[in-house]
């Protein structure tokens, strides 16, 4: 270095050193700093070449796009239709077959979903790795938390704090196409049984750890959540029994179960209700040995582009009179009791939408450590690719 | 050998037909033919999303397959004057640019680019003076620099083939003739090897027009049309698919068409 | 002279100075990441966390199934890609119309233009049940199931690639000197022995060609048996997907990308090998 430069340079390295200390002690603001360091200026020519990357900007308005990550058959069209007619913002939907997917998108970064639809057992987790915000919810003037039934609500919260809204509860059973298929179904056990005799060729599983797992598991005996290496392993070995048996797996059976490919599935309320609606011969049992309950809610990814858009969209979404036509479209129970009084008697005397207390009881809701656990991630892994 | 032939043809063409037979369904499922409608063609270029996606991907293919086109022959060019050590590693990594699976192309630059952004988004929100800092993330550039490794590696190898294939001599009694490199460049070579480069270009914007799967990766949140027609296969294909499909097909068909007629009169031209 | 010298190794530099960037940093350093992911471990919630251990490749057991499909698979397809290609080329070459073979090459080119993955989905609607089941059913055979086989996988496979394949073939056997065809039949050979003793051997580089590229394309492939196996014929392709997608093992899916990659440059040199070999005796033979 020479004598000029040293005197010339706009900061040495022994005070940037120093000055990055008094910032990370938090005794300067990071302007102060910016400034002593003229590094600012650096950085801020740098970002605002038109990049080669996107860089995500502030959007003060609505913009004119949004999008969301949810489920196969899971809203009405016409809803996001009737939303782009009042706000001028065309939303864009995602589908997804598992939480599974869903997260590992946010994980690697850069989704562009402004609201997508987690299930319960997953929100923990996406707090926990910083992956959603709480919810601003003034913003969400519809959304009323007094008429919400608690049973399926609470996993919204974490530590006291709303990071998730519910968009409506469910279970997951079995869809039969019982034109097709004369033994009877009525548990996990029957299911797999018949998958591998009369359903040969005609039965599908989801693509999904939670619930391909998990009613393997409830078939065999064991908790539908359990994570303990020998339950696991006997149904890996149920697992790869019927996998030559099966006809796809697959989270979107609707299409399949429509042409009558597949006769029989793992499904579920929505689905069961839509396919019974059109197909009357396609029945939705639960199983009598358990499976799942589970409810799924809204929330807002925190590196959402158009957060206000996606507010906008589920404040929307939140309102009884929007809700009750989502009820209606998508077949799903509600947890809303200001939607259930505006839903129509055929819907709450539906026994596959509402079914009864009895019914449920056998049934768990999705424990946040199968998210996570890597002995069931694997397992799934494993059963797909032998 | 004809029956063959004509079964072959059928194999190539039947999916295809289907396609846009489907295109003109009034119905709204892609797999039931209910009538005839040409609705669907209306309502795919009302498609906001679907039109975005056909965007982005006619962007990232021609950006990717001009980068390409020009950095592959600019390669070419300069490689031969290369060092026999210098040489081969280039042509290692070119072939390697090749072969590699497209699938290991996307998940490496996404582990890649994941990792990189890693150190550079904090060190943006430090350095920021701004409220709020910019954060790099995939999008338009990764996917056009993934399609473009690939893309150039392509056009190097064509052009390069061209340029072996080249006289020697007529280079040299050019420059004997006291031209600048760049003469005899515009004048001798390039005329000479620009049927290969234009070959090249349009390989590579093909190649980018249908990739999906390296795209599915490094995309971040942008949307292709190969990823928005991925995603509309889970959640229920409608005829909007088919009809901008056949849109697309018909665009290239005329496209081939001209350019052959347009070849064809420049001949007639020539020979007179 | 020196200068002159200078001068031109600048202008090389300049030459090639953005392809060698490029590869730099969207292949060398993106592969190098890749590596180091491989001797990672998952993070507990998933993604990677730093480490160094072998237990991602001791894991590579687990997916022998979808490596052993895929190396059945690939070959299998891209030699039933040769069957149906072959004659085809040979057709388009050879035997076609002169006024019309322009027409009918574009026309093995033109698919390409639709996209393979609305085309695949043609296939799901023809091999699914209101397809090919449902017409076989009108002649009393029922419940035939095609889609989400290994068969239907295959047959996208060829479908897929068979353009690829033609095309070094016909290539090949254009350049054929005719005249070699007319000296063998003037020769007295049958038209049996000029195929197998001009015809075939003058066109085994374009084969090559064609096998070669095909086998190791179909190496990665991802897109066909996702869609026409039902995500249960399983390639590599589609394991690792699963492995970023799904289970967010990133480590354990580096580590099989890179075995991948290795996979594939071993049967590259073999292809090549046998390339050379074939090429090599056959020249001795036509001596």
């Amino acid at each position: 270095m020479t004598k000029w430069y040293r005197e010339n340079a706009p900061i040495t390295a022994v005070k940037l050193a120093d000055e990055l200390m008094r910032l990370k002690r938090g005794s300067v603001t990071r302007r102060h700093f910016l400034g002593v360091t003229g590094l600012g200026l650096a950085t801020a020519v740098l970002a605002r070449q038109p990049g080669l990357f996107n860089s995500t900007a502030f959007a003060g308005d609505l913009g004119s796009q949004m999008s969301i990550a949810t489920w196969p058959n899971y809203h009405d069209p016409a809803t996001f239709e009737a939303f782009t007619a009042a706000t001028g913002v065309a939303v864009e939907v995602n589908v997804f077959g598992s939480n599974e997917e869903m997260l590992a998108k946010l994980q690697a970064g850069g989704t562009g979903w402004d609201l997508f639809v987690p299930t319960n057992y997953t929100i923990s987790t996406y707090v926990k790795l910083g992956l959603i915000d709480e919810l601003d919810l003034s913003q969400l003037s519809n959304y009323d938390p007094s008429t919400q039934n608690a049973r399926f609500t609470h996993e919204g919260m974490v530590d006291g704090k709303t990071y998730a809204v519910p968009k409506n509860w469910g279970t997951t059973g079995i869809a039969v196409n019982s034109s097709k298929i004369k033994a009877p179904v009525s548990s996990w056990k029957d299911f797999f049984e018949v998958a591998m005799t009369e359903a040969d060729g005609r039965t599908m599983v989801h693509d999904y750890q939670l619930t391909t797992i998990g009613n393997a598991l409830v078939s065999l005996g064991y908790s539908f959540n359990s994570i303990k290496p020998d339950e696991l392993a006997k149904a890996e070995e149920l697992l790869l029994r019927v996998k030559p048996h099966l006809y796809a797996i697959n989270s979107d059976y609707q299409p399949a179960m429509r042409a009558t490919d597949a006769w029989m599935t793992m499904c579920w309320t929505n689905d069961g209700a839509q396919l019974n609606r059109d197909m009357p011969e396609i029945a939705y049992v639960l199983g009598k040995d358990g499976g799942e309950i589970w409810t799924d809610f809204y929330a807002i990814p925190k590196s959402a582009a158009n957060k206000p858009a996606g507010y906008a969209l589920l404040n929307y979404l939140m309102a009884p009179q929007n809700a009750v036509k989502e009820h209606i479209a998508n077949g799903a129970p509600t947890t809303d009791s200001r939607v259930l009084k505006l839903l129509p008697e055929e819907v709450t005397s539906n026994k596959i939408v509402y079914p009864d207390e009895a019914s449920l009881r056998p049934l768990e809701f999705g424990a946040a450590v199968t998210l996570t656990d890597p002995g069931r991630a694997e397992l799934m892994a494993r059963f797909k690719a032998a | 050998m004809r029956a063959l032939i004509s079964s072959v043809y059928l194999f190539l063409y039947a999916p295809i037909a289907l396609v846009v037979l489907f295109s003109f369904n009034a119905g709204r499922s892609a797999s039931e033919f209910t009538g005839f409608s040409t609705a669907w063609y209306g309502k795919a270029l009302g498609n906001s999303f679907l039109v975005s996606a056909l965007q982005n991907s006619l962007m990232i293919a021609f950006t990717s397959a001009v980068l390409a086109a020009v950095f592959g022959t600019m390669a070419a060019l300069g490689m031969e004057r290369l060092g026999p050590r210098t040489r081969a590693l280039f042509d290692a990594l070119l072939a390697a640019a090749i072969v590699v699976p497209g699938v290991v192309i996307g998940i490496a630059t996404l582990v890649a680019l994941v990792a990189l952004f890693s150190f550079v988004n904090p060190a943006l929100a430090i350095l920021w003076p701004g409220e709020r800092p910019p954060q790099l993330g995939l999008g338009y550039g990764s996917i056009i620099a993934a399609h473009g490794l690939f893309s150039m590696a392509l056009v190097t190898m064509i052009v390069k083939a061209r340029i072996a294939g080249l006289g020697r001599d007529i280079v040299e009694a050019s420059s004997d003739l006291y031209a600048t490199p760049l003469t005899t460049f515009r004048l001798i070579v390039l005329p000479q090897i620009l049927p290969s480069i234009l070959a090249g270009f349009l390989l590579a914007f093909t190649f980018s027009f249908d990739d999906f799967i390296i795209a599915f990766f490094v995309a971040g949140s942008k949307t292709t049309l190969p990823i928005y027609v991925f995603a509309s296969i889970r959640r229920g294909v409608t005829p909007e698919i088919n009809a901008i499909a056949t849109m697309v097909l018909a665009a290239s068909l005329a496209l081939i068409l001209s350019a052959r007629l347009l070849m064809r009169e420049k001949k007639s031209k020539s020979g007179e | 002279m020196r200068a002159m010298n200078r001068k031109r190794n600048l202008a090389t530099a300049a030459l090639v100075a953005p392809a060698a960037a490029w590869l730099a940093v969207f292949l060398v350093l993106p592969f190098i990441a890749m590596l180091v992911f491989a001797f990672g471990e998952r993070a507990p919630e998933g993604g990677y966390q730093p480490a160094f251990t072998f237990a991602q490749f001791a894991n590579l057991p687990t997916r022998a199934t979808a490596f052993w499909n895929t190396l059945m698979l690939a070959p299998a397809g891209a030699l039933l890609c040769l069957l149906v290609a072959y004659p085809t080329a040979y057709y388009l070459a050879v035997k076609a119309n002169p006024r019309y073979r322009l027409i009918l090459v574009s026309l093995v080119v033109v698919p390409f233009w639709t996209s393979l993955l609305v085309r695949t989905y043609a296939w799901m609607y023809i091999l699914g049940s209101r397809g090919i089941p449902n017409l076989l059913s009108m002649i009393g055979i029922e419940d035939v199931r095609l889609l989400n086989t290994p068969g239907a996988v295959l047959l996208g496979i060829v479908y897929g690639y068979l353009p690829l394949m033609i095309m070094p073939i016909y290539v090949s056997l254009e350049r054929l000197d005719r005249r070699l065809l007319e000296a063998s039949a003037d020769l007295g050979a049958k038209p049996v022995s000029t195929f197998f003793g001009v015809t075939l051997p003058l066109s085994l580089p374009g084969v090559m060609t064609g096998v070669a590229l095909v086998t190791i394309l179909l190496l990665g492939e991802y897109l066909i048996p996702q869609l026409l196996g039902g995500g249960k014929v399983f390639f590599i392709g589609n394991a690792l997907v699963d492995l970023f997608l799904q289970s967010r093992n990133w480590p354990f899916g580096s580590a099989i990308a890179v075995t991948l990659v290795a996979v594939v440059v071993v049967v590259l040199m073999l292809a090549m090998r046998i390339a050379w070999k074939i090429a090599g005796t056959r020249q001795v033979d036509l001596v």
